[in-house]
């Protein structure tokens, strides 16, 4: 069996560079991956013991098995590997065997696979190149081939971008995301990916075939809620991010919403439907959080996202929305009239999926910079309160959605409250 | 000249003078040991700008806390007429005791005018605007350590908490050395903002509490604080120790946003331009925010064209891009 690369637990490393001159292997092989990776290590003929990777289902937990030996080594040698590798070529194995200085096992008519560990590299002259501490070789009677390596890295996740990305203070933070649909869906990937480090997931819905067309998520959490599907899988591919599932309708169960309000820093809202949208800037004006509203308008022509502000100077979403209508730049659907949850919730399904996404994630970005913003955060102001975005634009729509290209953004500033506005009216 | 030098020359500028620092602690100290010794009064404390060592110059006044024995007097504390009769009582204290014509202990008050929380008592002629005062409160230690202190408006008693302030300021200080100091520009740079009507100095303080970090150097703390206070600013600015309520109900909120935003974007200029190496660029720029005391590099002082956004030469993007 043969394989291009080595895997090596970051546990394996460390027995390997602790264990004296050398040692033993045993390593899974995947033939159609071309993968192997080390499962245990021994120092010299003592005890193997247990070094795996993780997660435990990796494809090579299913894989043939192999064996091979570890060697420590002078610098000298990596760097000679470094050289030959860029040829495609290799090392005699009278040529790797004088770089062991003690162990080493001469292949038969089968190879071997070994591991090279050189800690000198670190120190002059080698410290100057790029030489990797270890290495994975291919070693038979007639020569030994260096095949490329993955060490685990020491440290893993959101805490590699400090301080150029302020890890801490978003790890901090909560945003509540309402509506796990296609855009909160693909908003909620955006938020984890961005190191927020508290998500409330708010959607009574479950996921149907009909969504999958444009959901982030697989055809696998089909009948199940958006919101444990979302959270299951984020909690297996950004674990640094703790969720809370809540199978709540913001219109039906504003009571619930209100307390977590509470101890929510920014509200993502991604819902569908005029009533949701009317009541997420209500609560969370009264509550005196900022909102980003996202959602896709006139078919899926242009994309739309509003931030909404809790201050005397700025209106609710309705005041936005009248402001705009007042302008010539938008009919009010009627339904606006109607009372909370009497409107028609979902349109048919006009945009497409990719679409849908770049809203989602231009909305978590316009929430990320509205926590870091007021974390101090200058390089996190946004050019204005409203953007809209040309998805599929046609020529002839009014100000400001008059966009001609597909993808232009236009960004506008906040408007006043309108006399009168029950929300912004003070209670 | 280098942007630490720079930021220290400026500081003291806006540092009260040392030697009337100390004449304010000694008059502030004259007013502890006169009213300390009553047989009523249990204790007496600092609690200004001058206390949390925050305070501008030149200083003009000085807050003292008097904390008087509630079983001497066991009607205070309730509504009606007690609250008046304490402000009389400490006013009536401080003209036996301290009186510029027949103080036992010291002549130095011209006048104690009893006002709503406290008795202002001008050192000075009172009708000079920049008359020395020391404002006296009465006041009622609580069973939770917070105090309860006379308002004469509501013919009632309210609860204070001027040591969580202290204690918070003085917490901010050990993390970050530059905390009085940069509260002191900020109080300073206040003084110059466009509103209408004024900005209390402890709006300032509270917003620096706030928003400003207790990490990193002082340029870059200072682009945080008039970010983040842009945003604060907008939402109501109340005591910190959540006693009473909103400090400035008539704070002109949208011309002091409009002037953190600027500043905001003064302080990013400035600190773009000192991370490019462009020092003297840098300093043009700290000099627009915060005035002629901000010590600009001299031969561009003259320039007519000292616009400093056209000071900060363009910059290529490196073409290295990451996947
Ligand atoms: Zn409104």
């Amino acid at each position: 069996m043969t394989a291009d690369m080595i895997l090596i637990s970051q546990e394996a490393a460390q027995l390997i560079k602790t264990s004296g001159l050398w040692g033993h292997l045993s390593l899974r092989i995947s033939e159609p991956d071309a993968l192997a990776g080390v499962i245990s290590v021994s120092e010299q003929q003592k005890v193997m013991r247990p070094a795996a990777l993780e997660p435990r289902n990796h494809v090579l937990r299913c894989a043939g098995t192999g064996s091979g030996v570890w060697y420590r080594v002078g610098p000298e040698l990596h760097g000679a590997a470094l050289l030959v590798s860029v040829r495609s070529s290799g090392l005699t194995l009278e040529g790797f065997r004088g770089h062991v200085p003690s162990g080493f096992k001469t292949p038969g008519a089968m190879a071997y696979y070994a591991l090279t560990y050189a800690p000198g590299v670190h120190d002059p002259p080698y410290n100057e190149g790029q030489i990797p501490e270890l290495m994975a070789w291919h070693v038979s009677a007639d020569g030994a081939w260096p095949i490329s390596t993955q060490v685990e890295p020491q440290t893993l996740g959101l805490s590699q971008f400090a301080p150029s990305w302020p890890v801490a203070e978003l790890s901090e933070s909560t945003v509540m995301l309402v509506g796990g649909g296609s855009i909160g869906g693909a908003a909620a990937h955006a938020l984890a990916l961005y190191g927020v480090g508290n998500l409330l997931l708010v959607d009574p819905d479950r996921l149907g075939w009909h969504n999958l067309v444009r959901h982030v998520t697989s055809s696998r959490h089909v009948g199940r809620y958006k919101v444990d599907a979302l959270a299951d899988e984020l909690a297996q591919i950004r674990s640094e991010t703790r969720t809370e599932a809540l199978r709540l309708d913001v219109v039906v169960d504003a009571d619930r919403i209100r307390p977590l309000l509470r101890r929510t820093h920014v509200v993502l809202c991604a819902a569908d439907g005029i009533a949701p949208r009317r009541v997420v800037s209500h609560l969370a004006r009264r509550a005196g959080i900022d909102t980003v509203l996202a959602c896709v308008l006139q078919d899926g022509a242009f994309g739309e996202i509003l931030r909404l502000r809790p201050w005397a100077d700025r209106g609710c979403l309705v005041c936005e929305r009248e402001t705009l209508a007042t302008a010539g730049g938008m009919d009010i659907e009627p339904s606006l009239d109607a009372g909370y949850g009497t409107g028609t919730r979902h349109r048919p399904m006009t945009a497409v999926g990719g679409d849908l996404h770049l809203v989602g994630q231009l909305a978590a970005k316009v929430a990320v910079a509205t926590v870091l913003e007021r974390r101090g955060q200058a390089d996190q102001r946004l050019p204005g309160e409203h953007t809209v975005w040309a998805l599929r634009p046609q020529p002839g729509a009014a100000p400001p959605f008059d966009l001609s290209r597909s993808g232009e953004l236009r960004w506008s500033p906040a408007h006043p409250p309108r006399p009168g506005c029950p929300t912004c009216q003070a209670p | 000249m280098g942007l630490v030098k720079a930021f220290d020359d400026y500081q003291d500028s806006v540092n009260a003078d040392i030697e009337q620092v100390r004449l304010a602690r000694a008059r502030r100290d004259v007013f502890k040991k006169a009213l300390g010794a009553e047989d009523d009064v249990e204790e007496v404390f600092g609690s200004g700008s001058l206390a949390r060592s925050t305070q501008l110059a030149p200083i003009h006044d000085v807050d003292l806390v008097v904390v008087f024995d509630a079983d001497a007097h066991p009607t205070w504390g309730t509504a009606g007429d007690a609250a008046q009769e304490a402000l009389s009582h400490l006013g009536g204290k401080v003209h036996v005791l301290l009186g510029a014509t027949h103080g036992t202990v010291d002549q130095l008050v011209r006048l104690a005018d009893p006002r709503n929380h406290a008795v202002k008592c001008f050192l000075d002629d009172p009708e000079d605007p920049d008359a020395f005062t020391v404002d006296a409160m009465p006041a009622l230690r609580q069973p939770d350590n917070t105090l309860l202190i006379p308002e004469v408006t509501s013919r009632d008693w309210v609860s204070a908490d001027p040591e969580y302030l202290i204690n918070e300021v003085a917490k901010r200080q050990v993390k970050w050395p530059y905390f009085r100091p940069m509260v002191r520009v900020l109080k300073n740079w206040r003084l110059g903002v466009p509103v209408e009507g004024k900005i209390k100095s402890l709006v300032m303080e509270i917003l620096a509490l706030d928003c400003l970090p207790t990490a990193g150097s002082r340029p870059e703390a200072l682009r945080a604080f008039f970010s983040a206070a842009a945003v604060r600013v907008n939402e109501p600015i109340t005591d910190p120790a959540d006693l009473c309520g909103e400090i400035q109900p008539d704070l002109d909120r949208v011309g002091l946003r409009d002037a953190l935003n600027e500043a905001s974007e003064l302080a990013t200029q400035a600190c773009a331009a000192a991370a490019n190496g462009a020092t003297d660029d840098a300093l043009q720029v700290w000099a627009q925010l915060f005035g002629t005391d901000f010590p600009a590099p001299a031969k561009k002082q003259t320039s007519p064209s000292v616009a400093a956004p056209a000071l900060i030469t363009s910059r290529p993007v490196k073409d290295a891009p990451q996947g």
